[in-house]
């Protein structure tokens, strides 16, 4: 039996709570009052997957089955999210390789040979071959990659770019190619949380920068509120046009799947449960671990960290046509992650773990860190924020001045050029998006090496809009001073400090709210 | 280098003892009542490494040389009924009222070295089984046997089932009240006692124990000072009727205990015909007030054959 | 070491205290020597690289002494510094650092201080007419040809005495400037010999702190002009202390350049180069990939080594003496690389040749060099800017100090140090007091 989320308020029995700091675990005593979102406790998964995705390929929601779709000589394109999902990455098998598996089992039955697979990467950087054998699993992998049948989306091949079209608001549909002239695209999602999934897999996953500025842009993303809740996110309805506009064009096969809450392997238990449930070996974990990862060497603390593995369960399949099955997938995504909450607060604290979904076996730079909190962490609500407009929001992060070369090539030129000029969303996006989205150098490195495209860390901006939009301050606990001052934050030693930065503000004794997560919560603000 | 880690908001030794009250339970915050979670299902704990031949030496060893001098040093014990045991032969069940932790070890050490040798205590599974070193303990130096007292789940699903110990040749003492008596009167008995017996074909020898109450009630851990007077009274071997059910045989059990305080008392025979009780009912026959039966069950145990010259 | 017997008598008075040397007699002045001595140059290398203020300040073969001036011969005046910068080759050669081509340049024990504002003590005449005892005067430290009192080289013959063969012949002692030479004394002291071809009056208008920038800025337009920009081009600049600031200021005045990119490590350089009209003002951290922002050039990442753009600036001025590597690294194909200061690390000359690049030295400055910096210096707005450059001056008894401040005068946000030669130094006087009283 798993217990719901809920809200506790602490009082004076309450244990100093866990709070996440990139790669660093603290305790935190947190003032009397103050609300700690507790996120509900991990569904079980289902019983038998094989079963269940056989389930869902033969009955799937307003379709026929995915049997009746498949004919000798045909063209048939698989296509599925990256590595960025799930976080942190699965314990094999992968349910995407588990789901792929089934689909090809059934198109070999029913004689289809033109089978490609394509990792819906959109301009997020390539995957390397581990990483591809990993998601689509080993024997997917040996079968398709050696024949080039298995590869990377590249939204800079011009050649292999199809535009399908404008829709009613005169939004390009540019995707690739071989997707939109197969007979049927077959889209496997993981839905970690309600942002994914949907019209969001296709047409964004498999879509190339003239078709993203659409709706990747300042003014789009100040009025997702939030981009958890697709419906009142301007984000999702231009997706959603283009979904629509791409479906009357190309027949899509959507398989969704939803995960439990199981973020952190066994060894971390602790890290998922309610602190005053900690047993003694708990406890000492929490002492042992958070005091043993600070002694140890950086390069040392970061493979600990990147090589856990989730240990995530399928709490549901669903296929078929893509916005009933999104559907399905989110009351799915929201049995395991909603929590109710009453009312917004003055000051949101939370705390940033090591991994958002861009630095996978990489470095969260200072942007990553921003989008982490200031995008996903913020919009993790539905209805309206967790804090009150012109409130304050308390992150913890160490924010080092720490970029990796590899991955994230653009985001350095990012910090030092356009920060240092300007940090709102709308004059960086109207100064120097387009430098950086054509920058050839990027470009190549995104098409031939392992880097973000050259634009994307202006959209790791965009997506903490809303959020900048809507705070008064953004104070960072631990963090180093000159990172955050570079992006326009402030920072503070400690909680305590931080609630003095902020007391100008919100007063002396401001209503506080912390979202305990990871595990995911979303709160359902009334 | 402690006060560094605090600032640095890492945890340190004093702040998680703070934090979590170690040794005690840890608290709920209020709010988060609604959400406790229902106590875990008692962790398997074997016992089997207990009754390997070394354990029992150690065993024999900790209780002759140790557990039987000290509580002799605290208590002033009388034995009586052992005759009772004379030509029985194991295994059996012993069964006896319980209002202290010092029951068992006066029924264990009271015991002849060769039955204490055979006999392990089946004790409450979510009390001694619920922390390791408590487990442990008591079952190096009492051979428990983890007893579920909700509904004898545990008690199946263990390897070491009461049944398997009583046919292997063990001799096991119960308390049949399944827990320690918070006034010191015998409360009602629970039938486990008996449906092992009738299961196992095995005798019941009911033993009275008068005064551990007033040496250590609940909530003591050590005897009071003075050696207070404690009486264990053993009583013949009951074996169950023909037909007879676990419950009717349970309230046999009840009587023949109630009887052996009784005798305790006064003398066997005025108890058979008579039992006196402790404390005598109202006319009403509503239950005498609490104080009473407290004040009953700590009244002195006389010492034994120390009769005055006016008596 | 013994001294050479042709050495000018020279009285030590110990190189520690902080008395000024009291000449025996009247003709004798104080000056801080450069003398030979394997031990204490060996030192200050050794020390150069992770201490480098204890190697000038301690270790250095450097002694203040009262020194009799050699005498006058004809054609040659006595010069009385009133202020004399410490140059970044000053320190290159005090701390060690500085090549052992050097070596046979120079004549040993010798004044440094090449960077001279002073006072005419005799009349003289130069090239540019009669000067009158009493002028204040600027030194253009090379010692050519006329100087010398042979007859013109082929560098001098063609009007480009920087060039010129004879700096060891003739009847001074070796020494390629003034502030090299064993018997014309320098800047360092309270008096020097300079030939009439080195004199260049200073403006009535132009202040002390200006004039004593003359002779880096008159470098600086050399090295402008030997960037041979072209219109349109891009040009980057490293480093902002006082030689990139002038050149900065050079190749805005002189040239057709499009932008000018200035490579800054310190935030104080960093505004100054702004204020200097940088284009951009890039930080020295990562200066190839700030580049190649700017350009737009493809980036490549060898196995070992810095980073190198295939693209980037047309023309690069090294103002910084150890970044010539990474100047190699970012100029495009067909560019030239300026060395405006005396290079002290070895590059990788693989992107000189693979990226068919020009490497162009540019040293010191001649004549016309000194007309063109008095000009420029001589405006209103140049002026003003050129008046901040010059970040403190000590007295020469805190030699030790003065050469410490020059060699973090980056970190502390100056951008030339100089001696104050006479009684009224220019710098404000609260701080060379508590500089002063800052000694034992």
């Amino acid at each position: 039996m798993t217990r719901p989320g809920f809200v506790l308020d602490v009082d004076d029995r309450t244990p100093p709570l866990l709070v996440h700091a990139g790669e660093s675990l603290r305790l935190e005593r947190f003032p009397d009052g103050t609300r700690v979102i507790y996120p509900p406790e991990s569904l079980p998964g289902v019983d038998d997957l094989d079963a269940t995705i056989a389930d869902a390929l033969e009955n799937p929601v307003g379709s026929e089955p995915l049997r009746a779709l498949l004919f000798a000589g045909m063209k048939l394109t698989i296509a599925f999210d990256d590595l960025s999902l799930p976080l942190p990455t699965m314990k094999p098998p992968d349910i995407r390789g588990k789901i792929i598996e089934q689909v090809l089992t059934l198109a070999a039955a029913a004689g289809v040979d033109d089978v490609e697979l394509i990792v819906a990467t959109a301009l997020h950087r390539r995957m390397t071959a581990n990483e591809i054998r990993h998601v689509v699993g080993e024997r997917v992998f040996r079968s398709f990659w050696p024949e080039k049948k298995l590869y990377n989306f590249d939204a800079e091949d011009r050649e292999n770019l199809s535009h399908i079209g404008l829709t009613d608001a005169g939004e390009d549909v540019e995707i690739s190619k071989r997707a939109a002239e197969s007979d049927l695209l077959v889209y496997v999602n993981v839905n970690m949380v309600a942002m994914d999934g949907g019209h969001k897999s296709a047409a964004i996953g498999l879509a190339s920068y003239k078709s993203l500025k659409h709706h990747h842009n300042s003014h789009t993303m100040v009025h997702s509120r939030s981009f958890m809740d697709h419906k009142n996110s301007e984000l999702h309805s231009s997706a959603w046009r283009m979904g629509r506009l791409l479906a009357g064009h190309l027949k899509i096969f959507q398989i969704e799947t939803s995960l439990n809450n199981a973020t952190f392997p066994e060894q971390y238990g602790f890290l998922s449960k309610r602190e005053w449930e900690w047993s003694l070996r708990d406890q000492a974990m929490m002492y042992g671990a958070s005091r043993g990862l600070d002694a140890m060497p950086g390069r040392l603390r970061r493979k600990t960290f990147q090589s856990m593995r989730s240990e995530y369960a399928v709490t549901g399949v669903t296929a078929g046509e893509v916005e009933a099955v999104h559907e399905k997938t989110l009351a799915a995504v929201h049995r395991q992650q909603l929590v109710e909450v009453d009312g917004q607060s003055d000051v949101l604290v939370f705390g940033l773990p090591f991994l958002g979904p861009y630095n996978v076996n990489s470095v969260m730079n200072p942007i990553l860190a921003m989008c982490l909190g200031l995008g996903y962490f913020f919009n993790m609500y539905r209805g309206k924020p967790l804090v009150r407009p012109g409130g304050t929001l308390i992150l913890y992060h160490p924010v080092p001045h720490e970029f990796s070369q590899l991955h994230h090539p653009s985001y350095v030129d990012f910090f030092e050029e356009v920060l240092a000029e300007s940090t709102d969303p709308a004059t960086i996006e109207a100064k120097f998006e387009k430098a950086y989205a054509t920058d050839p150098w990027y470009t190549h490195l995104y098409r031939t090496s392992h880097a973000y495209h050259g634009v994307h860390p202006f959209y790791m901006w965009y997506w903490g809009a809303h959020a900048m939009d809507h705070l008064g301050d953004v104070i960072w606990v631990g963090a180093d001073r000159r990172t955050t001052e570079r992006m326009g934050f402030r920072s503070a030693s400690t909680l305590a400090d931080a609630l003095e930065m902020a007391s100008g503000s919100v007063g002396r004794s401001p209503s506080i709210t912390y979202l305990h997560s990871p595990p995911h919560a979303i709160a359902d603000v009334k | 280098m402690s006060r560094r880690a605090s600032r640095a908001g890492l945890p340190t030794v004093r702040g998680l003892a703070r934090g979590w009250r170690w040794g005690s339970r840890p608290l709920v915050p209020a709010s988060a009542e609604p959400y406790r979670p229902l106590p875990a299902p008692p962790r398997e704990f074997s016992t089997e490494w207990a009754r390997t031949p070394a354990v029992r030496s150690l065993r024999a060893l900790a209780q002759s040389a140790a557990l039987k001098p000290l509580i002799w040093s605290e208590v002033s014990p009388t034995v009586s009924g052992l005759d009772h045991l004379t030509g029985l032969r194991g295994p059996v069940i012993f069964a006896a009222n319980h209002s202290s932790h010092l029951d068992a070890p006066l029924v264990l050490c009271s015991l002849p070295p060769a039955w204490r040798h055979q006999t392990l205590v089946a004790a409450a599974a979510d009390y001694f089984f619920d922390d390791w070193w408590r487990a442990f303990g008591t079952a190096l130096v009492f051979g428990t046997v983890p007893l579920d007292r909700t509904g004898g789940a545990t008690a199946a699903a263990s390897p070491a089932t009461p049944h398997t110990l009583l046919t292997e040749g063990w001799s096991l003492l119960f308390f049949p009240e399944g827990t320690r008596a918070p006034d010191g009167q015998m409360a009602g008995f629970k039938t486990g006692a008996a449906r092992m017996a009738l299961a196992a074909g095995v005798p019941i020898v009911p033993i009275g124990i008068r005064g551990s109450f007033a040496a250590m009630p609940r909530g003591r851990s050590w005897p009071v000072s003075g050696r207070p007077q404690v009486s264990v009274r053993y009583g013949a071997p009951m074996r169950p009727l023909a037909n007879e059910s676990a419950k009717k045989f349970t309230t046999r059990l009840a009587q023949e205990i109630r009887r052996l305080d009784s005798e305790d008392r006064s003398s066997w025979w005025s108890s058979l015909r008579e039992p006196a009780t402790a404390v005598p009912s109202r006319t009403d026959g509503a239950a005498p007030a609490h104080w009473r039966q407290v004040w009953a069950s700590t009244e002195p145990v006389p010492e034994p054959g120390r009769s005055t010259p006016w008596d | 070491m013994t001294e050479r017997p042709s050495d000018p008598p020279s009285s030590r008075v110990g190189s520690r205290g902080p008395a000024v040397p009291r000449p025996s007699r009247a003709d004798r002045v104080p000056a801080v020597e450069l003398y030979r001595s394997v031990p204490r140059y060996l030192a200050a290398r050794t020390l150069s690289g992770r201490l480098p203020s204890v190697a000038a300040a301690s270790a250095a073969p450097l002694r203040l002494v009262a020194r009799r001036p050699s005498e006058t011969l004809p054609g040659w005046a006595r010069v009385r510094p009133r202020l004399s910068g410490i140059c970044g080759s000053d320190l290159a050669t005090v701390t060690g650092r500085s090549s052992f081509y050097f070596s046979s340049l120079v004549s040993m024990p010798f004044v440094p201080g090449h960077e001279v504002v002073g006072d005419l003590l005799d009349d003289v005449d130069t090239p540019r007419g009669r000067l009158t005892a009493g002028t204040r005067v600027v030194l253009a430290p090379v010692l050519t040809c006329a100087a010398r009192g042979v007859p013109p080289c082929a560098g001098c013959s063609s009007d480009r005495p920087t060039r010129c063969d004879s700096v060891t012949s003739g009847h001074l002692a070796p020494g390629l400037q003034t502030g090299y030479c064993a018997d014309t004394g320098g800047g360092w002291s309270g008096e020097l010999r300079a030939h009439g071809s080195q004199l260049f009056a200073v403006p009535e208008s132009m202040p002390d702190e200006v004039a004593v920038l003359l002779e880096p800025l008159a470098c600086a337009v050399h090295a402008a002009r030997r960037a041979e920009v072209l219109p349109g081009e891009r040009v980057l600049v490293i480093g902002a202390g006082a030689i990139g600031l002038l050149t900065l200021l050079a190749l805005r005045a002189l040239t057709p350049a499009a932008e000018i990119l200035v490579a800054a490590k310190h935030p104080k350089q960093k505004t100054m180069a702004a204020r200097f009209g940088a284009g951009q003002v890039l930080g020295s951290g990562d200066l190839v990939g700030a580049v190649r922002r700017t350009t737009r050039a493809m980036q490549l990442k060898p196995e070992r080594g810095q980073p190198y753009l295939l693209g980037g600036v047309d023309v690069t001025l090294e103002c910084a003496g150890s970044a010539l590597d990474t100047a190699l690294r970012v100029t495009r194909a067909g560019g030239r690389v300026v060395l405006s200061g005396l290079p002290t690390a070895s590059p990788d000359l693989t992107p000189l040749w693979f990226r068919e690049l020009s490497l162009v030295g540019a040293y010191a400055a001649g004549p016309d060099d000194f007309a063109v910096a008095i000009d420029l210096a001589s405006g209103a707005t140049e002026g003003a800017l050129l008046r901040e450059v010059l970040g403190a001056t000590y007295p020469l008894e805190l030699w030790r100090d003065a050469l410490d401040h020059a060699l973090s005068a980056g970190r502390l946000g100056a951008g030339r140090i100089a001696f104050a030669l006479q009684s009224d130094p220019v710098a404000p006087d609260s701080r060379l007091e508590s500089s002063k009283g800052s000694r034992p």
